[in-house]
C-alpha cells in the first residue's frame, strides 16, 4: 500500500472514531453537564453522590450501554451516531431528532439534510402550529380525580378552514395499568412504583369523551406561547420518548411531571421540573406555567355534567318538572304537555331532557331498552324545530382551579381543652378542606393528605401529637329532583382518644355515607351514618368500634365558611358508652392566602361535659 | 399505536383503506356502533375505545371510495351519539367536525347542517340505526343535493 493512500485511510478511520474532537471550544464532558443535555436525557442529580441518573427506564432510550447513569457517555455515543453517514428510520438522527438538533447547534456541526420517512410522516400528520396544555379539573365524588390531570394538545394552524380542534392530537403520559388491577393495587403500585408510564398520542375528541363525557370533568385549555422552533423541538422530543418507559409514580413522576419536562426542553431555562419538590399536583403545575408567563390564552370547556346542570337550571320550574316527567317516562314526547309549548320553549326542554337522559344512562346506567327509544324520540322531535340562535352554554367560572388557594397550609393557633390551655401548629401539605377558601375548588369536596397537628400544653410544658391524618376525603354532593349522588367520607390516621383516664394517640379508621341537600345557593344540610374503628393497646380489648351519625349544615362562600352540627358515636366493644358532640367551626377568608378560623366543640363522654375552644390563622403557600 | 393510527387516518386519510368485501360505505364499517341511544357511551367506558377493530389495512381498495367519506364514517362510529344530538339541533361542534372531514367549504356548511337536521328521521329511522347505516343515508342525501353532491363523489 502506498503511503498517501495509507494516510488517507488513517484519516478516514480517525474521522469515524473521533467525529468531534473535544477541543477547548467544545469540551464534551462539560457540555454533558449542561441543562439542555440533562433535560434531553431526563437526567437528575443523584441524592447520594455526585452522579446523575436518567428517569427513563427503557434501554432503547439510550445509545450508550452506560447512558442511564452517565450523561457524558450518552452524549459521546450520540455525537458519534448522528455523524454516521446515511439516514433512514433506524439512524440515530431519526430516532433522536431533538438531540440531533440540540447537538448540531451546540457543537456547530453542519446541518446536513437527512431522510427520516417515519418521523416526517408523523410530524406532518401532527401538523402542529401551537401547543395547548389541557387541564382536566377534578370532579366531586371521584377521589381519584381530585388531583386533576394534564395533557398536551397539538393544535394545527388556525388559518385553514379545515382546522378542527376536536381532531387535533394530544400527547399524554399515563400509568399503563393492567385493566384487571383492583383500585387498591392501583393505589399501591402508583405510590410505590411498579407501573410503567407510557407516552401516548390520541385525538382530542377521544380525550373529551373520556374526561368530559365519562368522568364529568371540566377541561381548561391553556394555549402556550411557544415559538415555532420551540414547538418543533417539543414535537421532536415527544417522538424520542414515545413508547419509551418512564416508571410512573402518582405523586411526583406523574402525568403532569413528564409534560413539564417536555416544556423545559422546548424552552430551555424554564426549569418547571425544578418547581417539583415532593409532589406535582396537576393544578399546581398549571400555576407554575401561568407564573412563568408561558400562557397566551385560556379557554374553558364545560363537561357534559356541567352542561346538563346548567341547561336544567335555565328552564323555568314548570319546564323543569316537565323535563323530569319526560325523562322518567311519565309524560310522552308526543303528548299534549310538550305540544302546547311554543317551539322556542319546546327546544330547550327537549335539549335538556336529552342531555339529562344521556348523562343518566352513562352515570347511573339507565337501561338501554328504556333510554334508547326515548332518546330517539326526543331527537326526532327536536329536529323538527328550526334552530333559533346558539343555545346557551355554561359560563366560564370566575375563578379557575389554578387561581384557588395554594395547597400547602400552615396554621398557628391557640385554644383551651377543658381546663388546659394550648398552642397548636398544623402542617398540611395538600390539599383542601371544607373550611378553606372555596373558590377554584369543588363545593363540598375535601381531600387532605399527611396533616400533622402538634400541641404545646402550657400547664405541663408538654408537646403532644394531637392528630396525624393519613388521608381524609369527604364528598358532600347535594341531591335534587335530577341527581341523587351519595355523600360519603373516609379517613385514617392517628388521633388522641379518651380512655376515661388518659388521652392516648390511637390509630383510627373512619368512614360514612349519607345524603346532602341544598338549602340555598351556598348552604347545604347533610346527614351521614358513620363508622369508627380504633386500635390500640390502651383500649380494653385492644380495639373499639362505633357506629354513629353526623348531622350538620355547611356554608361555603368566598368571604367565610361554616360547618356546624351534632355527632354521636356508640362505642360497642369496650365499656359500652356514648360519645356525643356539638360542633361549630367557622373560617373567615382574607383573599385566598389567609383565613382566620375558630372552632368550638362541646362533648359529652364518660359522663362529663367538656369544651374545646380553638382560634387561629391558616396561611396557604 | 392503534390509537395513533386511528388519529393519523382521520387527519391524513390518504392511503389507508378498509379491507372489506364489496363496495359502498356500509361495507367499510366493520363493526358499526348501533343506535343513537346513550348506550354507545357506556360501551366505551371500559377503556377499549380506540382499540375497536375496524379491520383496516393499507393498500388499495377494489373500488374507488371517497377518502373523506371514510374519515367521516370513522368519526361517526365513535361519536354517533353526540353527532346525532348536534344534527337534531342543526348546529354544534361535532357537526362542524363532520363538515371538516368531508372537506365541505364554508359557503356550503349551512346547507349541510340544514339538510341533516331536516332529514334527521331519515338518517336515524330508529334507535337501532347503526352508524354505518346513518353514514349511508347521509351520503345518499348529499348525492341528491346539488351543492353537496361533489363532496361525496367517488
Amino acid at each position: 500500500m502506498r503511503a498517501p493512500l495509507r494516510f488517507a485511510l488513517a484519516l478516514t478511520g480517525l474521522a469515524t472514531a473521533m467525529p468531534v474532537l473535544a477541543t477547548s471550544d467544545f469540551p464534551l464532558e462539560a457540555i454533558a453537564q449542561e441543562t439542555g443535555w440533562l433535560n434531553l436525557g431526563h437526567y437528575h442529580p443523584d441524592s447520594l453522590g455526585s452522579g446523575f441518573t436518567s428517569q427513563a427506564d427503557d434501554p432503547d432510550f439510550f445509545l450508550s450501554p452506560d447512558g442511564k447513569h452517565q450523561p457524558y457517555a450518552e452524549l459521546a455515543a450520540t455525537v458519534e451516531a448522528i455523524q454516521q453517514p446515511g439516514g433512514g428510520d433506524s439512524h440515530a438522527r431519526c430516532r433522536f431528532p431533538a438531540r440531533d438538533r440540540w447537538l448540531r447547534e451546540r457543537l456547530e456541526l453542519p446541518d446536513t439534510p437527512v431522510q427520516c420517512p417515519d418521523y416526517q410522516d408523523w410530524s406532518e400528520t401532527l401538523n402542529t402550529d401551537a401547543i395547548t396544555l389541557v387541564f382536566a379539573a377534578s370532579y366531586l365524588n371521584s377521589p381519584s380525580s381530585m388531583f386533576g390531570h394534564t395533557f398536551l394538545r397539538l393544535d394545527p394552524p388556525s388559518d385553514d378552514q379545515s382546522t378542527d380542534l376536536l381532531l387535533a392530537n394530544t400527547i399524554s403520559y399515563a400509568a399503563d395499568a393492567a385493566a384487571h388491577d383492583s383500585e387498591l393495587l392501583f393505589a399501591y403500585k402508583g405510590i410505590f412504583g411498579g407501573y410503567p408510564g407510557i407516552t401516548t398520542v390520541q385525538p382530542y375528541y377521544e380525550k373529551i369523551r373520556l374526561y368530559s363525557d365519562i368522568e364529568h370533568r371540566d377541561l381548561w385549555e391553556y394555549r402556550l406561547n411557544l415559538s415555532p422552533e420551540e414547538v418543533d423541538t417539543l414535537v421532536a422530543h415527544a417522538w424520542e420518548i414515545r413508547g419509551r418507559n418512564f416508571d410512573y409514580y402518582f405523586f411526583d413522576e406523574n402525568c403532569a411531571y413528564r409534560l413539564l419536562a417536555l416544556i423545559d426542553i422546548a424552552r430551555p431555562g424554564t426549569d418547571l421540573v425544578g418547581e417539583v419538590s415532593t409532589h406535582a399536583i396537576p393544578s399546581d403545575t398549571v400555576r407554575w406555567i401561568v407564573d412563568k408567563d408561558l400562557v397566551a390564552s385560556i379557554h374553558y370547556r364545560p363537561s357534559a355534567a356541567t352542561a346538563v346542570s346548567y341547561s336544567l337550571k335555565q328552564l323555568s320550574d314548570d319546564q323543569r318538572t316537565l323535563a323530569a316527567a319526560i325523562a322518567y317516562g311519565y309524560v310522552q314526547v308526543d303528548g299534549p304537555e310538550l305540544a302546547q309549548l311554543e317551539p322556542e320553549q319546546r327546544a330547550p326542554v327537549l335539549d335538556a331532557t336529552y342531555d339529562y337522559l344521556r348523562y343518566q344512562s352513562e352515570a347511573d346506567a339507565w337501561p338501554r331498552e328504556f333510554a334508547a327509544p326515548l332518546s330517539h324520540q326526543l331527537l326526532v322531535a327536536r329536529s323538527q324545530i328550526e334552530p333559533s340562535g346558539t343555545p346557551p352554554v355554561p359560563p366560564e367560572p370566575d375563578v379557575r382551579d389554578d387561581q384557588g388557594h395554594n395547597t400547602f397550609r400552615l396554621s398557628l393557633s391557640g385554644g383551651r381543652w377543658d381546663d388546659r390551655n394550648f398552642g397548636q401548629l398544623t402542617l398540611r401539605p395538600a390539599y383542601h378542606d371544607l373550611l378553606d377558601p372555596p373558590e377554584g375548588y369543588r363545593p363540598g369536596a375535601e381531600l387532605e393528605f399527611l396533616r400533622l397537628d402538634l400541641r404545646y400544653y402550657t400547664d405541663h410544658d408538654e408537646v403532644q401529637v394531637e392528630h396525624i391524618t393519613g388521608v381524609e376525603i369527604r364528598s358532600l354532593s347535594p341531591r335534587n329532583q335530577f341527581f341523587s349522588p351519595l355523600s360519603w367520607q373516609v379517613g385514617f390516621g392517628g388521633r388522641r382518644t379518651d380512655t376515661e383516664s388518659a388521652r392516648v394517640l390511637t390509630p383510627y379508621l373512619e368512614g360514612g355515607a349519607g345524603g346532602s341537600w341544598s338549602l340555598g345557593s351556598s348552604l347545604q344540610a347533610f346527614a351521614m351514618a358513620t363508622a369508627d374503628l380504633e386500635i390500640d393497646d390502651d383500649l380494653r380489648h385492644g380495639y373499639d368500634a362505633a357506629p354513629g351519625a353526623d348531622l350538620g349544615l355547611m356554608h361555603q362562600s368566598p368571604g367565610f365558611s361554616v360547618l356546624t352540627g351534632i355527632k354521636s358515636k356508640a362505642w360497642i366493644v369496650g365499656s359500652q358508652h356514648r360519645q356525643d358532640q356539638a360542633y361549630l367551626n367557622g373560617s373567615l377568608h382574607f383573599g385566598r392566602s389567609l383565613s382566620l378560623f375558630a372552632d368550638f366543640t362541646r362533648e359529652h363522654h364518660y359522663d362529663r361535659y367538656r369544651n374545646l375552644w380553638h382560634v387561629g390563622l391558616h396561611a396557604y403557600f | 399505536m392503534k390509537k395513533l393510527i386511528a388519529g393519523a387516518i382521520l387527519l391524513g386519510a390518504s392511503t389507508v383503506t378498509f379491507a372489506q368485501p364489496g363496495c359502498g360505505v356500509g361495507a367499510m364499517i366493520f363493526k358499526g356502533q348501533s343506535g343513537v341511544g346513550p348506550h354507545v357511551l357506556a360501551a366505551t367506558t371500559n377503556g377499549t375505545f380506540g382499540n375497536q377493530t375496524f379491520g383496516m389495512t393499507t393498500g388499495t381498495l377494489g373500488c374507488n371510495t371517497n377518502q373523506a367519506v371514510q374519515s367521516m364514517a370513522m368519526y361517526m362510529d365513535s361519536n354517533v351519539d353526540k353527532i346525532a344530538r348536534d344534527m337534531s339541533r342543526g348546529e354544534g361542534e361535532n357537526l362542524d367536525t363532520l363538515a371538516v372531514l368531508l372537506n365541505i367549504e364554508a359557503g356550503d356548511r349551512d346547507t349541510f347542517r340544514t339538510l341533516l337536521q331536516d332529514n334527521f328521521a331519515a338518517i336515524f329511522p330508529s334507535s337501532e340505526t347503526t352508524s354505518g347505516e346513518a353514514v349511508e343515508a347521509i351520503v345518499s342525501l348529499m348525492e341528491q343535493d346539488q351543492a353537496l353532491a361533489k363532496y361525496v363523489a367517488a
